[in-house]
């Protein structure tokens, strides 16, 4: 039976296959669908599947299980490994007991704004083999060959994947249900392993690890999956000199160029990028001379490949990132894979489109810029932050606002521009710290969503109070994880449907930090909450305001309704202020024309947050009752 | 066999539904399918396309000049298409401007029809005009623009009608008897249009 599955339901639907009974992860484009796609299933499939407050948290409890003898899964986006890289590393040495699976996702192309990172230096710094997905149908079979080879290993193992394979759907054909031996947990005391107290043991450990990336090597190299997928396969065209060596996601544009311009050179697909395949590179580069390397982001596979000739002793040319055919930045479109073909080619394969037409194209572009959805909740903390800044007589462009990941962010665009810096899961409140200590005198504001909070805010904020340095954290709380697609978080109240887990309490958790001075405002009602910020700004110590709402997406998926605004256009002077302050979706301008005056329209698309009431000089918005 | 669509709006419009529509469909007829999707981080108003593959494909996007069908929901964001049009393709462009905030105020700023019909000229589309708007509100459903668009795209393809009727009855369970007649609508206008 075939399904059309995105790369990452296709994930699940392996996890599902190979029997895994804990499943945990933290959301992160391009990543969570795997988890999104299996909650709803956790009563039926009988098994625990959780997002955990961060990423480190989640493999820590994946390597619990795993250890326990159960088949685990943890996923994560390329950043999170960051994150979880501290345990990943102890782990990895030690080894596990049941399988033990790391989904990574990287993003190359950047779909969702962070770095362009390359994971796959983790499974090298880390001694953890990684297969390397490059179709759909892989994100299925290498699930249970990834269980499988962590299994005979005795260590966990990457499944890595891009953008390109993880949101791209497809034909995929569903496998066999493992039928495995059912398990009782069960974890023996072995301090030589699961340990690092001597640095005997520790080196012992090393070279298992060592030890155990060989074997993977063995098992992968001549593997075929259920549905006919070699991880590693090389295929010679008679006569061909020229040669490609590709992994991952660039083999359906490499296999749709071969299919289009007829292409015959022979080339090899590598599936398991770390560790490499030495043998079988070798004897390609035995029958090639001018090889083109594909591989999106670093040259990882490159570097090899020429570290092997060099052990040949072989004059080939290889073609890659190192001569600069290609570069590390951005996704593999098709253009720029035909490109590299033509230099390895030396002929020139096709021409694009008139370029005189896709100037023109460029010119044209309207921008689109991201703003917050109707009715966010985080429009109306900016607002009122703005406003604060402006009461207390501060100039906009010397207040430094660090902001931090996640729909907040936002705050950084037009109408706001609030946020001035973004770097990483709680970053904004330790970069606030040495904006200080640098000698900043003006106050320094950070801002922060809940789930961003819970994951790596609250270190920060200690070393705040510990070291005491006056700054302004505000926590926008709408109480999901909302930029990745609503997932739920220790802060969420989930009226769209219960959960048996108890909720933790931002406010608590400052007051137990030894926050003093702690507000919760409603972002909607804006003239109280830039009263409450402006407070919280001239306070000399740590001040933290909770802006507390639900993301109103959530709140609209319930039905629940609030009044609508509309525009009494006597009063409308076509003034703009409601648009320039909020940029509302919901709003439409009418210019002027022979017939009317210029006038603000409030779309059907009003959710009724309200704000727009606060910025009216001449208060012609109103509230529709009855519906009028 | 090989079929590229290339469908290409902005956050609301129901471009993803479209493109989900007919990846189904190719799946329903056994054939190989790639359904690529981009959404920006906005849910209205944001640019938003998704590419749909039919065939013997590798590749998820649609290589330059090799788009069969293209879709333009809105119109400026159709302009970015235009590396995709296969020469002697079809463009079904819909009478929608959907102005960002900015340019509320300076609406001259956007591109002129006239600009966009002849850069898909020289582009060498066959170009089809279909206000789904009003057709859809015709209908009674005026959102159904996506849905008008299928019908066009499925004259033009040579889809088997009563097989997407029945994919629709999957993916849209709710207001099916309208978005039926949107799909109807549509489809009797291309047919208006081609002959």
């Amino acid at each position: 039976m075939k399904k059309l599955l995105t790369g990452n339901e296709a994930v699940a639907e392996g996890v599902i296959e190979s029997g895994a009974e804990v499943v945990c992860g933290y959301p992160g484009t391009p990543s969570t669908e795997v988890i999104l796609t299996l909650l709803p299933q956790k009563e039926e499939l009988g098994i625990h599947i959780e997002w955990s407050t961060n990423e480190k948290v989640a493999f820590e409890i994946a390597s619990g299980a795993a250890w326990a003898g159960k088949r685990t899964l943890v996923t994560m986006k390329m950043s999170g490994v960051n994150v979880a890289a501290d345990s990943l590393a102890s782990v990895a040495y030690s080894g596990c007991i049941g399988g033990l699976v790391v989904f990574v996702a990287d993003d190359p192309g950047v779909s969702a704004g962070m770095p362009e990172e390359d994971s796959r230096y983790y499974a090298k710094s880390m001694v953890v083999p990684m297969l390397d997905l490059a179709s759909q149908q892989e994100c299925l079979d290498y699930v249970k060959l990834a269980f499988e080879i962590s299994e005979k290993i005795g260590g966990p193992v990457f499944l890595r994947s891009t953008t390109d394979i993880s949101h791209v759907a497809s034909d995929v054909g569903i496998g066999k249900k493992l039928k495995l031996e059912k398990r009782e947990a069960h974890f023996e005391r072995d301090i030589a392993k699961y340990t690092k107290a001597g640095a005997a043991w520790c080196m012992a450990q090393h070279q298992d690890a060592l030890n155990r990336l060989a074997e993977a090597s063995k098992i992968s190299d001549s593997y075929i999956t259920e549905s006919g997928i070699k991880v590693n396969e090389t295929h010679f065209e008679d006569g061909s000199k020229q040669g490609v060596i590709y992994a991952g996601a660039v083999e359906g544009n490499f296999k749709e160029a071969l299919k289009k311009y007829n292409l015959k050179i022979s080339w090899l697909k590598i599936g398991m990028v770390h560790p490499l395949p030495e043998e079988r590179i070798k004897k390609f580069l035995e029958k090639a001379d001018r090889v083109l390397i594909l591989e999106e982001l670093d040259p990882l596979v490159e570097a090899e490949v020429i570290r092997v000739a060099y052990l040949l002793n072989k004059k080939a040319k290889i073609l890659g990132k190192f001569d600069k055919t290609l570069s590390p930045v951005g996704s593999y479109s098709f253009k720029k894979i035909k490109n590299a073909l033509e230099v390895l080619l030396k002929t020139k394969l096709e021409s694009g489109q008139d370029s005189k037409i896709l100037e023109r194209t460029k010119e044209l572009e309207v921008k689109r810029p991201t703003s917050f959805c109707i009715g966010c909740p985080h429009r109306g903390t900016y607002f009122a932050l703005n406003k604060a800044i402006k009461n207390l007589k501060y100039k906009k462009d010397e207040i430094i606002i660090t902001g931090d990941i996640g729909c907040t962010i936002l705050g950084m665009n037009k109408p706001f521009e609030s946020c001035w810096t973004e770097v990483a899961m709680g970053a904004s409140i330790g970069l606030a710290q040495g904006f200080k200590w640098a000698g900043i005198k003006k106050p320094v504001i950070a801002t922060i969503g809940d789930s961003t909070f819970f994951h790596a805010g609250i270190p920060p904020l200690i070393n705040a109070v510990y070291q005491k340095v006056p700054l302004t954290v505000i926590i926008l709380d709408n109480g999901w994880t909302a930029m990745t697609g609503f997932e739920e978080n220790p802060g969420t109240i989930n009226l769209n449907g219960a959960t048996d887990t108890k909720r933790v309490d931002i406010v608590e958790i400052c007051q137990g930090c030894g926050i003093e001075d702690i507000q919760i405002i409603d972002p909607y009602q804006s003239e109280k909450a830039t009263a409450a910020i402006a407070k919280a700004i001239e306070y000399p110590g740590v001040s933290v305001i909770v802006s507390r709402r639900e993301c109103a997406l959530q709140v609209k998926r319930r039905k629940v309704k609030f009044p609508q605004r509309k525009v009494n256009i006597d009063k409308c002077t076509g003034c703009r202020i409601c648009l320039s302050s909020l940029a509302c979706p919901a709003m439409v301008f009418h210019p002027k024309d022979a017939n009317r005056k210029a006038y603000m329209e409030i779309t059907s698309a009003c959710f009724g947050c309200g704000l727009c009431e606060f910025t009216c000089p001449t208060g012609a918005i109103e509230v529709i009752k009855d519906g009028k | 066999m090989e079929n590229n669509f290339y469908l290409i709006g902005v956050g609301g419009q129901g471009v993803i539904r479209l493109g989900q529509i007919i990846a189904d469909y190719g799946l329903k007829k056994g054939e190989r399918v790639k359904f690529f999707k981009e959404v920006g981080m906005a849910q209205r108003g944001g640019p938003v396309h998704c590419e749909v593959r039919i065939g013997n494909v590798f590749g998820s996007r649609v290589p330059p000049l090799s788009s069969d069908i293209t879709v333009v929901m809105e119109l400026s964001e159709g302009l970015k298409s235009l590396e995709f049009i296969k020469p002697g393709g079809t463009v079904i462009l819909n009478r929608k401007r959907i102005y960002p905030i900015d340019m509320m105020t300076q609406p001259e700023k956007y591109p002129q029809d006239e600009e966009i019909t002849r850069l898909f000229e020289e582009a060498n589309a066959k170009i089809i005009w279909i206000d789904a708007g009003k057709i859809a509100s015709e209908a009674g459903l005026p959102i159904a623009e996506n849905i008008v668009l299928l019908g066009a795209l499925s004259l033009i393809s040579s889809f088997d009608k009563e097989f997407v009727i029945n994919i629709l009855k999957k993916h849209i369970p709710r207001e099916l008897d309208k978005n039926i007649a949107a799909f109807y609508a549509g489809y009797k206008t291309a047919e208006g249009i081609v002959k």
